[in-house]
This record gives C-alpha cells, structure tokens and sequence, in this order.
C-alpha cells in the first residue's frame, strides 16, 4: 500500500537497519506504526515529523563524525606540529545551545497540544470499563448507565467500530498496562486508581493488544484484542450478551453444565444458570474474579487471549470476526481443560491462576460440549 | 637504562613505602605491603580502584551470561529454554547486575584512581572510609547474587514495581535479596559520594581552582554530588518495600488504601539522576581523551562544565518521562515532557563540543580515540531516540517496548560503557605500567561496535512493531522472528569482544618485559596524572604540585614562540616528578573497612533467614565501628589527636622505610 | 623543587588549614552529609503526606494525635539545641566544665525527648494505632522512628564527646569536633520543626 510505503521511508533516517524493514514481515499485528483509529493517527501525525527530524540529525552527525575523522587524520607524512590550538567560540556555543532549544521548544510545544488534544474526550462517548488481573483482561459495561454492569465479558473488548470508546482502566491486583497499537497509546492499569483511555476503530476489524506492563509470569501470556463490529452487528452483540446461558437439550453438554457447576462455578459464573450471582467477590483467586464464561463460545480467543478459540480457517493467524462460532480449536480447549498451568505459567498454589483440576477426559469432553453451547 | 623490577603478581603495584610501625595492643595497624593481606587492608584510592574495576569486570561477566541467556531465548519464537519464572530472574538480574554492580563500580574505579591524582592529592579526603565502600559494594554484589543459590534471584524487574514486588505476588526471597542487597551497596555510594566530594572541594593542589580542574574531574564531581542526594530516595523506597514486606507495613497494600504510583515517583526520582551518574564518568572520559588523540584542547572547556552542571540540575526534573502511561494526568504529563525534551539540549552541546575539539586536530586513531569517537556516534542514537521518548504520546506507544530497550542499551552501553573502555585503554599505562596492545585493542573495538549494533539495532524495529519488554517469549506471525535472531547473533558477537579484550590484558602483561616503559607521558597527555612515573607511585606526587593554568602539565612542555606558534619547550620526562617517595607521609593500612563491611550482609540474611544471624551481623557493627574508631592513627610517634605529621621545623616526623622502588631505579633515566 | 613547607597535601587538609575550600574535610563531610539526610527525610516526610489520610480502617492523625505533649517534647528538644549551642562556645573559649556541663544537658534532654517519643507511641499503640494497622501508622511510625533513630545517634556521640572530655582529650584545639556534632544535632532539630509542624500541626 502507498501509504505503508510512505511511511516506512520516513523511518530510513533513522537507523540504517530500519531500511531492511522493507524486506521483513509483513505481518505484524501489534505494530505501532499503522494507525487504524483516530487517536493512533493523531500520535502518529506527531510522531512522523519527529521521526523526520530525528533522522535528519542522526544522519548529520553520524556523517560529521566520520568526515571530521576522515579530514582530520595524521597524515603519515605529519610533521608533528601542533594543529591550531582553538580553545573555543562563544558565538558557536551559544548557536547550537539556542537553536537545538528553539527546535525542542518547537516539538514541545506541539507535544503538548497532541497531550492535550489526546486527553479531550467527547462527552458522550460509551463507556466500558477495563479491568486487568493475573493474567487476563475483563470488560464491563454499563449499557444503561444504572450504576450496574449489565455485560461481563473478558479477553475480547467487543466496540462499535466508527465510534469513541472512553475506557475506564483499572487492576484487582497488580500494575498491568492496556495496550492495542493500533487504536491508541497504551495505559497503565493500576490498582486502586481509574484511568481514562479513548479508543476508536475506524473499521471493522480485530485489533491486537499486549499488556505492557510486568506483572509476573504470564505478562507475556497476557493478551487481549479489540473486536471491532458494525453498527448492526454490535447491537445485535449487546442484546445477546444480557441475556442468561440457556439449558443445553444436547445430552453431553447437559452433563458438561452438570460437571460446570461442581467444578468451575467456584470462580467461573454462567449467568442465568443459577451459578454464584455475585461473582466477584466470590472467587477463590487473590485477584477475586475469574472470567465470566455466560458468552463464552461468542469470543474469538481464550486463557488470556493467547489461544485460539476457534480454527485460523484463513491462516492470517487471527480469528477473525467470520471465523467465531465455525469450528471449535478443540484441542486448544481440550489442553487448556486438562492442565491450565502447563499451558500458560501461573501461580495456582499461590490463588494466582487457574489450577489443574485433574479431569478425566469424559469430563473434559462434556465441559467442551457445554463451553460451545455459550454464545 | 637501568634494569627495571616488574611486579610479580599480576595486577599487583610494585612495593611501595607505606608506613608501619610497631603494634599498640590488638588494634595495631596492619604491615603487609604485598600479597593479599596488602589488598585486604588498603586505605590507598589507587588500589581500592583497580579492586573496582576488577569487580566490575567480573560482574560483567555474570550479567554478560545473564544477557546471553535472554538472547538464546528470544532468539526464535515459542522457545522453551528458559521457563517464564527463570526469565524474570534473568531478566532482573541482569538489569541489576549491568547498572549496580557494572557501570556504577566501573565509573567508581576511574573516579578513585584519578581524581586524586588529576586534582595533585595524596590520596582522598577520607581513605578507610573509600575502603569501606569498596568493601561494602563487593559484599552488597556477593550477596544480590547469592540469591540464585537460596531460593531463586530477583524476579520483579530492576524497577521493582510495587505491588508486584510485594510478598503476595513475589512470594521468593529474590525481591528481599534485591531490597537489601541494593541498600548495602546504596550504602557504599553515598559514603564514597561524601568522600569524593570533599576530596574534590578540599583536597585540590595550590592554583588548582574548580576552573582549571580536568573535565573528568568535574564530571566525577557532578556524578557524585549527585549520589548523595539520589541515594536517599531510593534508600526510603527500599526500607518501604522491606518493612512492607518483612514486617506486614502497609505502604504497598492496595486494599489499604495505599497508591502504588508511591514506588513509581519514589524510584525514578531516584531513577532518572542515575542515569545521568552512569554517563558523566564516561563523558569525561572522552572529555580527556579525545583532546590528547586530537593534540588541541578540549573545544568549550567552560561549556564542557557547565553543560554537565546543567545535566545534574535538570536531571532532577524529568523522572515522571519514565511514568507517561502511568495515569498521571495531562498536565503532568505536558509539563515533564517539556523538560525532558530541554535536559537534550546540554548533552547536544557536549556532542557538539567533541566534534569541535577534533575539527582541525591532528588525530591518531589510538584505541582510547575508537571508543571515544563511538560514545559520541553511539551515544547520539540513544539521546536521538530519547527525544523521540520525550513526546508524551509517541512514548505511549514506544514504552515498555523494545524500543526502549535500544534507547537505554545505546546510552549506557555505547556511551558509558564505550567511554570507560576507552579509559581503560587510555590509562592502563599510568596504572600497570605496560601499555595494552593497540593492534588487539582496534579488534575489540571494532568487534565491539559491529556486535553492539547488530545486537541493539534491530531492536528500534522490533520495538515500533509493538514487541513488548520482559516476555520469556513471543508468537510466530508478529513480525518479530528476523530481527530477534539478528540481535542474538550480535550479542554473541559481543562476547567474543569481551573475551578479546581479557585476552588482550593478559598477552599485553606477558609481552610487556619485552617491550620499553611507557614512561609517565606515553601519550603527550594534558593532565597532571602524566606528570608523574609509571606505575603510579603509591605516593602519587613527590611534592604538592603548583597550578598556574588550565592543563597546566601541558603548557609547561609547549609554549609560545616568536611567532605565537605552540612549540615543545620541555619533553615529559624532563619536568615529570622522578618518583621520590620521602617528603610523602601515606595514609596507614586498616582491616576495619573490610571487617564492617561484612556486618552489613550479616545483617541481611539475618533479616531473611534468623534474625540471630542479624544480631551477629549488629555486633559486628557495633564492634567494627569501635574498632575503627579507637583504631591508632598513621603513626605511633604521632600527639594523641594525632593528625601532626610534622615538626615544627617542618621536616616529616616518621620517615617512611626505605624500599628500593621502581621509580628510585628508572628516575636515574 | 622540596619546599619543606610544601608537605603532602591530605596531611594538613585534615587540620582544617590548607584546605582549597578552607572548611576541614570533617566538617565539610558533615555538611555533605546532612544534603543527603534533607532528601532522605524529604522522601520520608513526602511518603507520610500523601499517605495519612488514606487508611481504611483503624484511628487517623486525630484519633491518636496529643498536641499539647508533643508540644512539651517539641520545646525539650529545641531547648537541646540551645544547649548545644552553650556547648560549641565554650569550648571555644576553652570553658572546659561548662562544656561538659552543656554537652551532658544537650544528651538528657535529646534523651527526655526519645522518652517522650517512647511514651507517645506505647500510648497509640495501646489505642490501636500499631505499626501495622493501617497505612496511616506504617507511614507515621517509620517517619518518626528514622528521626528517633537519628536523634539517638546524636546522644551517642554526644556522650562519646562527653568521655572524651571527662579523660581529658577534648580540648579547645579539638573544638571543631563539638561543632560538628553540633551541625548533626540541629539539624535534626530543624528536621523535628518540619516534622512537628506538618505531621502534628498541619490537618
């Protein structure tokens, strides 16, 4: 794409290496510099110039260093006397003290506005609030703004694309950071504080996140993704989502909600199921929450975003908004089931993460076949 | 020429005239001149340096394998070497390791060696106090890393966020080891900072005004003013975290009531004036070398000065750039982006002032010169991609990404640790009297730059294509795998370096017999540590020398003709001091320093493990500083308060033992 | 050139002449020293501030706080500096008894003060203010624990001074080490003002 290029040009003053980024992936999912919403673009309109000059300086001095060196070398043939022995020049010191400052103020000055433009939030933008723990994300929305939460989801933060998304960022446990590059800057979430984020997506789409702020063993495993529908669609997604799980008719997946409720529904809730309505306080985890699973089989991704819920069908390496819901990645959930700790690092023994559960494989099987009844 | 005695040990100074005398009771003063007992006991600021920059050159070596081990893991996606748990202790501790127990005694070892004798001192303002820290830090180093043998490293990162770092979500002693063990070596930095800060204030030789100080000097005294006033911040942090996580206090418990963002401001106003205490040895450095391989003087010494001056100011300033996603607001954010941007502009002036010195010079492309010219070029990348930083919102994307990690490696590693190789280069002669192969030395050098940017480099990419810092591992299809090999392969191109410059010391030692002295001037050099013999005599200088100028040794070998041409008036050799030993009265050897030092680890396991172990250590501090204290001065010949050295005809009260020294033999030369 | 007067220059520095700043290095070591407590104290007393008020439970400042005592101890403690003071001048003046006089008041009184600071906090303890109840006591008791540890460091060698005098080897040459352990000592006096005023004085 022209502009891809256009960009990437724009980054060869920068360092020599940058210059093969032409000839590297493609693909890259949680890149920076591919702004796909209007508060990305307005960090990358600043950041684009910035780069430019920084380029510009670094290829100045770096050339200046080796001209310098080259010019002034010891000829073989010197016959050791001493160069002129400058001392100094107050009219240069002053130019390159005041213009590099001139030039900084400039940028500072431009920084500030884009702080300050970055922190102008529409007053009636939706909210959501974003809550980080160890080691997964969880969304709660207040659709009809009664001071109650009537959509409890995790991993996937469903938006209606083309509209701002002021999100509410917070942690039950420690520092972790709300991170998806290519709608915004990222935020740290931290515990006992709220901090506001706007997002916007101007298309529908996936968007990829990382949190990005250490917090322990699976802060690598620790993933979340923007889900991005049109209008129509995410209305449809919110209706959905404040309505209860239903009664499976299939005979496994009766038994999967059976083995559900001796097992899982100590942290895990199912609304309309009859599981623990106030879920939070209630599970047995240092953080007090576990995802809520009402809607699971409505989301893209799992255990912290990090394992494909249903099958890449394209192979882009992303479940796509098309691929929800056709065929179940059941060996993912399968060996997610049998042992969660060995498929992502967590800290069980200590109510940090989901333990292993010792089920057989009848057990994991009905749970699978209930799981998939959660849309 | 006379036949010349070498040192037999291996970093060993020749035997020098040190003072002993005869035992008073059980504090007697220690009396070996040679051997371990000599290393153990020193008060003298050249020893105490090179014990620095050995220790510093080992513990490279450990956060070398830490760094290694990381690279070997990330090296292709979905890797396994490493399980999440052993990454973050690796990860910490190599952060730890490479800033505490690395650059900083690095930079210690050059301000100890040099200071005294650029200012014309004897030796520093306080020299058991000097071997304290000294001792203090090795102890405090030992002990951070015998957490790897009891129970498992560091594992919260060097910036040690709260709560993560609390008992709860940190649950290893590693966090406890971390607190404790950086409080024992925060000890020996702010004690070696009141040092050195007096030394420099006090101890200057006549006509040696703060304005005819060598530029090292006055960046070592920025670099240590800052010390003083940093460590105190990060102390309270620790005890913060210590008792919080010892003691049940609450200071870190969100439920509460406590504000994590406490730990953050906390740390990094103690954070961000560190770095700057990691780069201002090293600029001054540079700021030395780069006149002698130019054969001009330093371009803007008034500038130099001042813009280091500025930087210690304004380093104070900018820490929340390291909190810009942190929630502190938009005002807040604005405000510290701003002065971040302007803390560019003295480090521009120094960037500057290196290219000025070498425009119209007559350079020789030494080893010293290599690594000076590459802080400057090296070190230009990281302070540009730091103004990138200081945009607020482009930081938003850019921190805790790779991005970062290039940035910081740049600045420390191309500019504080190129600088200090440099120095090494560069003042090896004046302190092992041997010279270290130049051929070897542009290998390493360049070794050294082509792994370090292949390594570092690829990193801005990976950083702007959203790779994240601290993750054992990422997935395939990120876009991360191509550069992430390239950086693995640099970082092995880096050791080899490494292990070329050990390799480098130990043939240039053999081969030294073989080859002439250096002489005290081997470079034409501008400052007065080049006035005296080398090795150094443990003396340092034969009488107090008298400054009349800036690079006052300089100006007494080239001076003006008719015409107002500089022409070499007297040859290095001529006006150098020989080497005479009897109108110097040093400082007496003590074992207190090392003995104190050792109740602080005490003290340590014992707050981890027993507090029994604590109560020894108690004692040991208690019965080391009466030691010290009740301990006899210089000599037994001495009034009780024993500072008079002299009579009042104002020869020296106690001769010092006559022993045939190096410099006695080669000053008939 | 061996200029006899031209000794090696640590060796006069530490008398206090021959100095390039002309302060002795003892002294200009305790200056250097002190900047350095201004900022440990700084981040103690800005740690306590933003965090008095935020406790979830258990008694707050003015649950616990007794202004009227706190002042007494206050005043013994300024007092203590006026002592110190009537100390470094007499011995400048070669009053050798005096000085032992007032360098023994400055050490009771910084004593009376530490036993009112004891008295203090076994009293909040005994209303529930422990050292782990809450945030407000974690932050207060390590605050006013460092001063009282810097405080008691100050009695030691106050009373180091005091047997030094009593046998004899603190004499009017040694003056300047009274001075110095006179600068320790007001400054954390000035310190106890800051704390007084903002933990005590200050809602």
């Amino acid at each position: 794409m022209a502009g891809r290029t256009y960009r990437r040009w724009r980054l060869a003053p920068l360092a020599p290496l940058v210059l093969a980024l032409a000839a590297c992936a493609d693909k890259a999912p949680l890149d920076t510099l591919e702004p796909q919403g209007p508060e990305a673009q307005t960090i990358d309109k600043l950041v684009d110039p910035v780069f430019a000059i920084a380029g510009v300086v670094f290829v100045l001095v770096q050339l200046g260093v080796l001209a310098v060196a080259w010019k002034y070398r010891k000829r073989k043939d010197d016959d050791d006397s001493l160069p002129p022995q400058i001392h100094g020049s107050i009219k240069l010191e002053l130019g390159w003290t005041i213009l590099p400052a001139l030039l900084l103020a400039g940028v500072g000055g431009a920084s500030v506005l884009t702080i300050l433009d970055l922190d102008d939030r529409p007053a009636g933008a939706q909210e959501v609030t974003v809550i980080g723990q160890q080691w997964w994300w969880e969304y709660r929305y207040d659709v009809d703004g009664d001071g109650e939460d009537d959509i409890v989801t995790a991993n996937d933060l469903v938006i209606p694309a083309g509209e701002p998304i002021t999100l509410s960022i917070t942690s039950r446990d420690v520092i972790h950071s709300f991170w998806i590059p290519a709608l915004n800057g990222k935020r740290d979430a931290v515990p006992g504080r709220e901090h506001p984020l706007l997002i916007q997506a101007d298309e529908p789409g996936v968007y990829r996140g990382q949190c990005t702020e250490f917090c322990g063993l699976s802060h690598g495993f620790m993933g979340m993704r923007v889900v991005a529908l049109a209008p129509a669609d995410y209305d449809e997604w919110e209706a959905n989502q404040q309505e209860g799980a239903a009664v499976p008719d299939d005979e496994l997946a009766a038994a999967g909600m059976e083995q559900f409720r001796t097992t899982c529904s100590q942290c895990h809730l199912v609304q309309g199921e009859g599981g623990n309505e106030d879920l939070f306080e209630g599970a047995a985890l240092v953080s007090g929450a576990a995802p809520n699973l009402t809607h699971f089989a409505s989301r893209g991704v799992f255990a912290g975003a990090i394992f494909d819920l249903w099958v890449d069908q394209d192979g882009n390496g992303e479940v796509d908004l098309a691929e929800r819901g056709e065929q179940l990645n059941v060996s993912a959930l399968e060996a997610w089931l049998r042992n969660p700790p060995a498929e992502k690092p967590m800290y069980p023994q200590g109510s940090r993460g989901m333990p292993n559960l010792n089920l057989t494989d009848e057990q994991i099987d009905a749970l699978v076949a209930y799981l998939e009844t959660l849309e | 020429m006379a036949i010349v005695e070498r040192p037999s040990d291996v970093l060993a100074l020749p035997p020098g005239g040190l003072v002993t005398h005869s035992p008073l009771g059980v504090f007697a003063r220690p009396r070996a001149k040679t051997g371990w007992r000599a290393w153990v006991s020193t008060v003298d600021h050249k020893r105490i340096g090179i014990m620095y920059g050995v220790s510093a050159l080992f513990f490279l070596v450990i956060g070398g394998v830490e760094a290694l081990l990381i690279r070997a893991q990330l090296a292709a996606p979905d890797q396994k070497l490493l399980s999440a748990d052993l990454y973050n202790q690796v990860f910490t501790m190599h952060g730890i390791t490479m800033i505490f127990l690395v650059v900083m005694p690095m930079g210690a070892a050059f301000m100890n060696y040099m200071i005294p004798l650029q200012i014309g001192a004897r030796d520093v303002a306080f020299p058991r106090l000097n071997a304290l820290s000294f001792w203090t830090f090795l102890v405090g180093g030992i002990f951070l890393n015998s957490s790897w043998f009891l129970g498992g490293g560091a594992d919260g990162g060097w910036f040690a966020y709260a709560p993560q770092t609390g008992v709860i979500f940190s649950p290893s002693h590693g966090m406890d080891f971390y607190a404790i063990g950086l409080q024992i070596t925060g000890i020996a930095s702010l004690v070696g900072g009141v040092n050195l800060v007096v030394t420099v204030l006090n101890l200057r030789a006549p006509g040696m005004t703060l304005m005819r100080m060598p530029v090292f000097t006055w960046m070592s005294l920025v670099t240590q003013v800052l010390l003083v006033f940093a460590m105190p911040v990060i102390s309270v942090a620790l005890f913060l975290l210590t008792f919080d996580r010892l003691f049940d206090a609450n200071f870190f418990n969100v439920a509460q009531g406590a504000d994590p963002l406490l730990w953050e401001h906390l740390f990094w106003i103690f954070g961000h004036p560190e770095v700057y205490i990691l780069i201002l040895p090293a600029f001054g450095i540079v700021s030395e070398i780069i006149p002698v391989f130019s054969r001009k003087p330093i371009f803007g010494y008034p500038f130099m000065v001042f813009s280091g001056i500025a930087i210690g100011f304004m380093g104070w300033g900018v820490w929340a750039h390291h909190m810009f996603a942190s929630g502190l607001g938009p005002i807040s954010v604005a405000a510290f982006s701003v002065s971040t941007m302007f803390i560019a502009v003295p480090t521009g002036v120094k960037i500057l002032n290196w290219m000025a010195t070498l425009w119209g010079g007559k350079i020789t492309f030494s080893t010293p010169l290599l690594f000076s010219v590459g802080l400057v070029a090296m070190f230009t990348i990281g302070g540009l991609s730091g103004v990138t930083h200081a945009v607020a919102p482009a930081d938003t994307q850019q921190t805790d990404t790779y991005y970062i990690v290039a940035h910081f490696h740049y600045v420390i590693f191309g500019g504080a640790l190129f600088g200090f190789l440099g120095g090494f280069y560069f003042w090896w002669p004046k302190v092992f009297g041997y010279v270290l192969n130049d051929k070897l030395g542009k290998v390493h050098f360049w070794l050294t730059l082509v792994g370090f940017n292949l390594t570092f480099g690829p990193m801005h990419i990976l950083g702007l294509q959203g790779m994240s810092r601290r993750i054992p591992t990422y997935r395939d299809g990120y876009g991360f795998n191509l550069w992430n090999a390239v950086a693995t392969v640099g970082a092995f191109v880096i050791a080899l370096s490494v292990l070329v410059f050990f390799v480098n010391i130990v043939r240039s030692k053999r081969q030294a017999p073989s080859l002439p002295p250096p002489g005290p001037d081997p470079w034409d050099a501008r400052s007065l540590e080049w006035s005296i013999p080398s090795p150094t005599p443990d003396h340092n200088f034969d009488d107090d020398p008298v400054v009349t100028q800036l690079d006052d040794f300089w100006h007494r070998k080239y001076g003006e003709d008719e015409q107002g041409r500089m022409v070499p008036i007297a040859t290095a050799e001529e006006i150098a001091m020989p080497g005479d030993p009897s109108r110097s009265h040093l400082p007496a050897p003590s074992y207190w320093p090392i003995v104190l030092s050792l109740a602080f680890p005490l003290i340590g396991y014992g707050l981890i493990f027993n507090l029994a172990i604590a109560a020894v250590g108690g004692a040991v501090l208690l019965g080391g500083m009466v030691g010290w204290a009740l301990e006899p001065p210089d000599d037994e010949d001495l009034p009780p308060h024993g500072h008079d050295d002299h009579d009042d005809d104002g020869t020296a009260a106690a001769e010092p033992e006559a022993v045939a020294t190096q410099e006695e033999v080669t000053a008939g030369d | 050139m061996t200029d006899t007067a031209a000794h090696a220059p640590a060796a006069t520095a530490d008398h206090g002449h021959a100095t390039a700043t002309g302060i002795s290095n003892t002294k200009l070591a305790m200056w250097v020293y002190l900047g350095s407590d201004c900022l440990l104290f700084g981040s103690l007393i800005s740690t306590y501030l933003l965090l008095r008020h935020r406790s979830t439970l258990g008694p707050g400042p003015k649950d616990v706080f007794d202004i009227p005592f706190t002042s007494v101890s206050s005043f013994v403690l300024l007092m203590s500096s006026l002592t110190m003071a009537l100390a470094v001048a007499s011995i400048t003046r070669g009053d050798l008894q005096r000085n032992r006089a007032w360098l023994a008041t400055t050490a009771m009184l910084g004593g009376v003060f530490i036993g009112g600071q004891v008295y203090e906090f076994t009293t909040f303890y005994r209303e529930g203010l422990g050292y782990t109840t809450n945030i407000f006591g974690s932050a207060f008791y390590t605050l006013t624990g460092f001063h009282g540890i810097h405080v008691s460091v100050g009695i030691v060698m106050l009373m180091s001074l005091l047997v030094m005098s009593i046998r004899g080897s603190l004499g009017p040459e040694r003056a300047e080490a009274v001075e110095i352990v006179g600068l320790y000592w007001h400054f954390v006096d000035i310190v106890w003002i800051i704390i007084f005023t903002v933990v005590y004085l200050i809602p």
